[in-house]
């Protein structure tokens, strides 16, 4: 961490610290590009919903808490951000107002306040058998002190780890992704989708990699069942996806999928794995906000919220559909589309580890995943450009700009990333160099 | 010298409280001037004998040559002292407007007023003697505050609450009686049984630990012995407020840590087997009372509930007998003072501005009442447990002090701390939802009777929030106060 700024000394040890790092600063950027976007985005679609100060002030409140999240240099200040972010962003899913909307609020609410709860723990332990919970590379643990304690320290990092996988929908702490995301209004679902369940990506990495450390996690039961858990909420949000009508349920159980293949790179604890599971939480920013930002423009237009109603459809809404099939290329993971360079990295990073059995068991289910997401993403297009013969001509019409250049500008960024794959790919590599 | 200023600001309020019913004041305005202007001096008091004069001894008469009446100042009985001199001109403004509907108002401030030198009485106690006497005196006076509303439902309310307390009363007074026949000293300036602990009598004075800490336990409202507490929330809101989950609540919590720390002593404890025991009936009520608080829907019940769960965590963080589990259950006494207040009062605010007293009708209330639940909300988050409020500095310190332990009993405890947290959340944040987002269907007009409460009620809501936050970010000060209670417990340091 550099440029460190203390707000606030509380005692000596807990200090609420902000600072910057490459890996911090990458995830500032990604959030904010999309925080604009999809605030310009929600400019139009703001006609479809009630009470949009409220909407717009907590919609600008959890980008603040999410940014201060990015540059937090110590574990008291993320889970500080943390559970604010929780706490603000709770009242975008509840938008609505509906009864359904306040139960997944409040779903979502306790979901990520357990898991805070279980990473807090981590904090308890590490204050004790810790030098500082200031973020340092390769650990703070002080192995003098946790020195015969072994088994209750990896108790403490599996725990605490997979307690702020729940924001990023790990298994078994996943349930409230799919029930939270769809309910809220759209720019919101994006926004949650794409980039809040990153939070909890970065909070993992902040614990894996500079509070407990490489040294003492890798090649241990925490890796391997991290590891398994990754796989099982890959596979499994695919499945689930696969099996939904409703757009952006589908979509969520996609991000389920989705975000645990970033979880895998970082798990997997190698430079090469570590940068594809960075590289991978770009595309899926990208591609999963343009996705969700797609099922807006259609709902807001024809209100129609069920793939089986869109036959037809991309006929009436070319560019919503085409940016459609781009974000579902991207997302499959065909090259030249962003999504591809990601994977690959992810794969062989994880060949490179050879832990036993799980080595080429994830590319394997990194695969078949692959083959589930085409399965649940082409179709959507297909029926959308090519209905069947005798459907009756679909209702529907393209939108403003302010919601359709949004999603060509993502649909753009999802061409131009994947061919031009250095720029991001080199600055992520370093960033993921000082995590070593 | 000042050991007669302890006893002025003990018999101060007592002999004003006393009082109060002869003087029989008609008007509202000058019964308000006399209970406040007796209340306010009485914590100027206090305040200043805290800062000043630590260390005073004075003993009144000896009854026996073991038992005297005596008093003492010193670190661990000033942190309660503090505390209640703080609240208590706080509600003493809330009740003015909360009772200024109600009957026999003589009555009950004059009780009121009582109950607070008789707690100052229980702070400021030299032995465990002195200290029964007084927290006896507490039962008898808080008793007409609970029966206050002369319901049927009231009295039954106070009769087990006499009931409850006399039990427990008595039954540390037996372990007290233990301890003095085995040669222990009952002093709060002598640490530790000294000689009296051979191996022959260490049952026995196990036993007699017991005994105290289940005793003392009843009004710490330990599962489950914590039947009274629930119940007595038919009381008056400031009395809820103040006495059921500061003053006679934290006087349980307090004569447990005396008993833990000074009576019997660290050493004594650590690691014995009531040690144990004691933890494991500590962490399962910190988890009972959180589940039964999220059961609740009564509103202040279920704040009952968490004040149950809540003591619990100081008296685990006392029963963890090491310099840290001290501090932090101090501290915990401390901020969940200041947190339980401001929801109790609120609670109260709610009532009193609309009759409302379950949680599932205050949809819209927000907008209503935005100061009674912007504060509600500010405590719900502190209670949880976010930091920078004062609340996660205290449950920090508590986990903390457990980690260093090291035990499998302070694991437990810490399990119940997290499990706690997240019901905490579950049953305030589901009112805080509810009161600002009440969803689709809801009519504003259903709402349009209900107002602000007055600044009576409003001003002690604002300066809890802002002690909340300010101590939170800059407990500096608190906690070098608290830290000076170690030199006594624990003079080896």
């Amino acid at each position: 961490m550099t440029n460190v700024y203390t707000l606030l000394k509380i005692t000596d040890k807990l200090t609420l610290q902000f600072g910057s790092d490459p890996t911090g600063r990458f995830f500032l950027c990604l959030v904010t590009i999309m925080w604009i976007l999809v605030g310009i985005y929600a400019q139009k679609y703001k006609e479809h919903q009630k009470h949009n100060a409220r909407f717009f002030t907590f919609y600008i409140l959890t980008w603040v808490m999410l940014a201060s999240l990015t540059m937090a240099a110590n574990y008291l200040t993320m889970y500080l951000c943390f559970e604010f972010m929780t706490l603000l962003s709770m009242p975008l899913v509840l938008h609505n107002g509906t009864p359904e909307s306040i139960a997944a609020a409040k779903k979502y609410l306790f979901y990520s306040i357990f898991g805070a709860t279980l990473g807090l723990m981590g904090m308890f332990f590490v204050n004790t058998y810790g030098t500082t919970l200031a973020f340092t590379a390769g650990g703070v643990l002080d192995p003098a002190k946790i020195a015969g304690h072994e088994t209750l320290i990896l108790w403490v990092a599996f725990l605490s780890i997979a307690g702020f996988g729940a924001k990023a929908g790990l298994f078994p702490l996943h349930a409230w992704l799919p029930t939270a995301h769809p309910v809220a209004p759209a720019p919101a679902s994006a926004v949650l989708s794409g980039c809040i369940t990153k939070a909890g990506v970065l909070c993992i990495i902040r614990l894996v990699y500079q509070i407990y450390g490489v040294q003492l996690l890798r090649g241990t039961w925490v890796q391997m069942a991290l590891i398994i858990l990754a796989l099982i909420t890959v596979f499994m949000g695919s499945m689930m996806a696969f099996g939904e009508d409703l757009m952006k349920k589908r979509f969520a159980f996609s991000t389920v999928s989705q975000v645990s293949y970033v979880l895998l790179g970082v798990f997997t604890m190698n430079e090469t794995a570590l940068l594809g599971a960075l590289l991978h939480a770009a595309y899926h920013s990208i591609i999963k906000d343009g996705l969700f930002l797609c099922a807006g423009t259609i709902i807001f237009w024809t209100h129609k919220e069920h793939v089986s109603e869109m036959k037809g459809l991309g006929r009436k809404m070319p560019v919503t559909f085409g940016s459609l099939a781009i974000f579902s290329l991207g997302l499959v993971g065909i090259p030249p589309f962003a999504g591809f360079l990601s994977k690959w990295y992810l794969a062989s990073g994880s060949l490179s580890e050879g832990l036993p059995v799980l080595s080429w068991l994830a590319p394997a289910i990194l695969l078949l995943s692959a083959l589930l997401t085409a399965g649940y993403l082409f179709p959507i297009c297909i029926h959308g450009f090519f209905p069947a013969e005798g459907e009756p001509e679909a209702e529907g019409k393209e939108g403003s700009a302010l919601m359709l250049v949004p999603i060509l500008i993502l649909a753009a960024a999802t061409v131009l990333i994947g061919i031009f794959a250095s720029p991001l790919k080199d600055a992520l590599q370093a960033a993921a160099a000082t995590m070593f | 010298m000042n050991g007669i200023a302890i006893l002025i600001v003990i018999m101060l309020p007592i002999l004003g409280g006393a009082l109060l019913p002869l003087l029989d004041f008609d008007a509202r305005k000058a019964r308000m001037y006399y209970v406040m202007a007796i209340v306010l001096a009485t914590s100027v008091l206090c305040l200043s004998l805290i800062s000043g004069s630590e260390g005073t001894q004075f003993v009144l008469y000896h009854l026996t040559s073991t038992i005297d009446i005596a008093f003492r100042i010193d670190r661990f009985g000033s942190v309660f002292a503090l505390l209640v001199s703080v609240l208590w001109p706080l509600s003493t403004l809330y009740a003015f407007e909360y009772m200024s509907h109600s009957h026999k108002r003589n009555r009950f401030f004059g009780f009121f007023t009582m109950s607070f030198g008789i707690t100052l009485g229980v702070a400021f106690s030299g032995n465990l003697i002195t200290m029964y006497l007084f927290y006896e005196l507490l039962t008898l006076s808080t008793l007409p505050l609970i029966t206050h509303d002369g319901s049927r439902e009231a009295k039954v309310a106070g009769v087990k609450y006499l009931v409850y307390s006399i039990a427990g009363a008595t039954a540390a007074f037996i372990g007290m009686i233990a301890v003095l026949t085995r040669g222990g000293s009952l002093e709060f300036n002598v640490i530790g049984l000294g000689s009296a602990v051979t191996e022959a009598n260490r049952n026995f004075l196990d036993a007699a630990f017991l005994f105290m800490f289940f005793g003392f336990g009843v009004k710490a409202a330990l599962f489950p012995l914590h039947g009274w507490l629930p119940t007595a929330g038919v009381a008056p809101t400031p009395v809820t407020a103040l006495l059921h989950a500061v003053a006679v609540v934290k006087s349980g919590v307090f004569a447990i840590g005396r008993v833990v720390y000074y009576t019997y002593d660290a050493g004594y404890l650590a690691g014995s087997i009531v040690q144990k025991v004691a933890l494991w009936f500590a962490a399962f009520t910190i988890v009972y009372g959180t589940v039964m608080a999220w059961k609740e829907l009564h509103f202040k019940k279920r704040l009952a509930y968490s004040t149950v769960s809540n003591l619990s965590y100081i008296l685990f963080a006392f029963l963890l007998a090491t310099p840290q589990g001290l501090t932090a259950g101090l501290l915990h006494m401390i901020f969940h003072g200041l947190m339980k207040i401001a929801l109790f009062f609120v609670a109260g605010a709610v009532m009193h501005q609309s009759g409302k007293t379950y949680v599932t009708e205050l949809g819209g209330f927000a907008k209503a009442m935005p100061i009674s639940f912007g504060v509600f909300t500010i405590a719900s988050v502190a209670l949880i447990g976010v930091p920078p409020l004062c609340g996660f500095l205290s449950k920090y310190a508590i986990a903390v002090a457990a980690v260093d332990e090291g035990s499998v009993s302070g694991y437990l405890g810490i399990a119940a701390l997290l499990i706690s947290a997240v019901f905490t959340s579950m049953y305030l944040l589901t009112i805080v939802v509810k009161a600002y987002f009440p969803g689709e269907g809801f009519d504003p007009a259903s709402l349009k009777d209900v107002k602000e409460a007055n600044w009576y009620m409003t001003l002690p809501l604002i300066a809890l929030a802002v002690l909340m936050i300010v101590l939170g970010c800059l407990p500096g000060g608190l906690t070098q106060f608290i830290a000076g209670t170690l030199a006594d417990a624990f003079p080896g340091l």
